[in-house]
């Protein structure tokens, strides 16, 4: 389906190494970012354009595997070849990177990188309840103001920082109505449509510029709904998306499920809502405030990571789901392991069908997980008509 | 396996087409009644081999295709046969066809050529909830294939040689690739085969085992698929999962041929 976005998001992201080069030859300065927990506040507070480097593909992965073992999950492993092979536009223009220690392999496979560019290593406190984990933390995001600082060559005020949160906010504002466009039933848009022009707009030059371009895009999608137009006729089992592989490149399962007639329509993890609806407190003092907001982000490398659980319950009702996917990357301990309690929650809790795929960049295990992708739309079918007996029999026995 | 006395008696019938990694199996169904039933070997065509499993399914029966009222494929090559009325996976059709034999199953383990799956049905047949092994061979067909070349043995043997076992050994690699030489190894090291069978058996048991644990077992266990023919490795499960597989009557191969005929027939 075509959006009228599309051509110009299109336009930033085909040119985008161009413009960001003309934008550095006008003075401006880029900074990497690799993960859901990079302050970006504060690198709009520093004047810089944010840039992700994540690697989402299978192509760099070769190269990595020429220093890093294979058994790293591809994520980490398509990283860094992106980032060492030459093969990234956009690497080299980054004039620095925040990171974070998020999970072993990210953290181990960082000490590597930065041999190839400065690099700011945040030390992610990973029992964020605990009441010394705020401290340490804001401390660290201190230390990644003054890294910018100093790499940056500017000098970043306590109004810039809170000009810096107005923009993410605003940003993630747009973003959640994007988000939520999708509680309508039929929903406006497929997920593959959804994850490829969202995962496109994770990048941008100007952020004025940006900030209009989701506008549109909210606006297109309210628009679709108001019109009743949807994005198939029918509209086949509807999926909540959670867990790791929610963008463009590694989209092998989601265009599976939508192949076999079902239909994300929330995705809950990076990538998904749940991102971008927890906004960062204007009323604090900045720094604080930015500290707090990505304590917040609940990635399974935290502990004991309630709040995901939590979220995907209240999603799973507002968004009228008929059944939930978990994915993880192969050798990616902490989403697989934390599986097993979504399962838990899904399967035993909230009553909903629930797969978990584990599977990596490769196209080699299609044919397995369409197996499993068709079963599971065929379990998710058999739970509809088992709810649809319960209920008949139900209001049988009660006009009886 | 071919009912006695019936053909001829009932008039329509209904087909299951399951086409395996390794073998391409087919059931025709008449109400209650298993007519007959076909394995063939997958072969390299599996609309080909589809259309052999039909044929013969029709030799058996002494009917005609204008008697069949409907034709239900599954398996990995279910996409393959242009002459099914619809298709659906084979976890539905396992549970279908484990439905159709014994109404109190509640969980099926079938192990074929190339994956392993545990799936909950509810007392309709419907399925519950499934799992799967990863994109490698481990606990499925394939590594026992393998085994048993490495060890010189007929797959069909590995059952009865590894009960010849007194002390199986400590078999590490569940890997089908690392398998070859570790049993090779083994072998070097003057380990007899029936003990290196009943240490693979052990460890695959383990694997499979610990995988049902892992969406849980409940109500009577059947063991359906290829592999299921292994009765020490049968044996081997159900110790380790406590619990006692329901005996079927019919080979536990054509399970998923036959749910997908029991679905066949529900179509109409
Ligand atoms: S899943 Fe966790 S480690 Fe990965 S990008 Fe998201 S927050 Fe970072
Ligand atoms: S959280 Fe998992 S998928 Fe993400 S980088 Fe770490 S190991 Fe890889």
């Amino acid at each position: 389906m075509e959006f009228e976005v599309t051509e110009s998001i299109q336009d930033v992201h085909t040119n985008l190494a161009l413009q960001l080069e003309m934008a550095k030859d006008g003075g401006k300065k880029v900074v990497g970012c690799l993960c859901s927990y990079s302050p970006t506040e504060l690198i709009l507070a520093a004047n810089a354009i944010p840039v992700g480097l994540c690697g989402s593909t299978q192509e760099p992965i070769a190269k990595a595997e020429e220093i890093l073992s294979a058994d790293q999950c591809p994520k980490v492993k398509a990283t860094f070849g992106r980032a060492i092979g030459g093969t990234c536009p956009l690497f080299p223009l980054a004039d620095c990177i925040i990171s974070e220690t998020t999970c072993d392999g990210r953290k181990k496979m960082y000490e590597l990188l930065e041999r190839y560019v400065p690099m700011q290593v945040m030390d992610l406190p990973q029992k964020p309840e605990e009441p010394a984990a705020f401290d340490h933390w804001l401390s660290e995001v201190e230390k990644a103001k003054c890294f910018l600082e100093k790499q940056l060559d500017v000098i970043i005020t306590d109004e810039d920082l809170a000009r810096g949160i107005r923009m993410m906010n605003e940003q993630r504002k747009l973003m959640t109505r994007i988000h939520y466009s999708r509680k309508q039933s039929p929903s406006p848009i497929s997920g593959l449509d959804f994850a490829n022009i969202t995962s496109k707009l994770n990048y941008y030059v100007d952020h004025e510029d940006y900030l209009n371009l989701l506008s549109a895009f909210a606006q297109e999608l309210e628009e679709r709904n108001a019109k009743n137009i949807h994005a198939s006729g029918v509209e086949g089992p509807r999926i909540l998306w959670t867990g790791l592989g929610n963008s463009l490149g590694c989209n092998k399962v989601l265009r599976l499920v939508e192949e076999s007639g079902g239909i994300v329509v929330c995705s809950e993890g990076c990538g998904g809502v749940t991102r971008t609806e927890d906004l960062a407190d204007e009323t604090l003092p900045p720094l604080e405030a930015i500290a707090q907001r990505y304590l917040r982000v609940t990635c399974a490398c935290m502990t004991p990571n309630t709040q995901r659980f939590e979220d995907l319950e209240r999603l799973c009702a507002d968004f009228d789901i008929d059944g939930v996917i978990d994915l993880a990357w192969q050798f990616c301990q902490p989403f697989e392991i934390e599986s097993y309690r979504v399962r838990e929650l899904v399967r035993d809790k909230l009553g909903l069908p629930f797969l978990h795929v584990t599977t990596d960049y490769s196209a080699q295990d299609e044919g397995q997980l369409k197996v499993r992708i068709e079963g599971f739309m065929e379990q998710i079918e058999a739970s509809k008509q088992r709810t649809r007996k319960t209920v008949e029999n139900e209001s049988r026995r009660i006009s009886a | 396996m071919q009912a006695k006395g019936l053909q001829g008696e009932t008039e329509v019938m209904f087909v299951g087409i399951d086409i395996g990694s390794r073998a391409a199996k087919g059931v025709a169904l008449s109400g209650d009644i298993l007519l007959c039933s076909t394995v063939l070997d997958s072969g390299v065509h599996p609309g080909k081999t589809g259309q052999l499993v039909l044929e013969d399914l029709l030799t058996q029966s002494g009917k005609k295709k204008s008697d069949i009222k409907f034709i239900v494929g599954t398996g990995y090559g279910r996409v393959s046969l242009p002459f099914v009325d619809s298709t659906l996976t084979e976890l539905s059709c396992h549970a279908a066809g484990a439905h159709f034999l014994n109404e109190d199953i509640r969980t099926v383990i079938d192990i074929g050529g190339q994956d392993s799956k545990v799936i909950r049905l509810d007392e309709d047949g419907n399925m519950l909830d499934f799992i799967m092994n990863d994109k490698c061979a481990a606990g499925t067909g394939r590594f026992m294939e393998v085994a048993a070349k490495a060890l010189e043995i007929a797959l069909g043997d590995l059952s009865s040689t590894a009960g010849k076992s007194v002390c199986p050994c400590e078999v590490t690699s569940m890997c089908a690739v690392f398998a070859e030489s570790e049993v090779i190894s083994l072998l070097a090291s003057g380990q007899k085969p029936s003990d290196i069978a009943a240490g693979l058996h052990r460890s695959f048991a383990r694997r499979v085992g610990a995988m049902a644990k892992r969406i849980g077992i409940n109500g009577e266990v059947a063991f359906v698929g290829g592999v299921a023919k292994n009765e020490d490795l049968g044996r081997l499960i159900c110790e380790y999962l406590e619990v006692n597989f329901v005996r079927l009557s019919i080979d536990p191969q054509i399970v998923g041929a036959l749910g997908a005929a029991v679905v066949a027939q529900r179509s109409v």
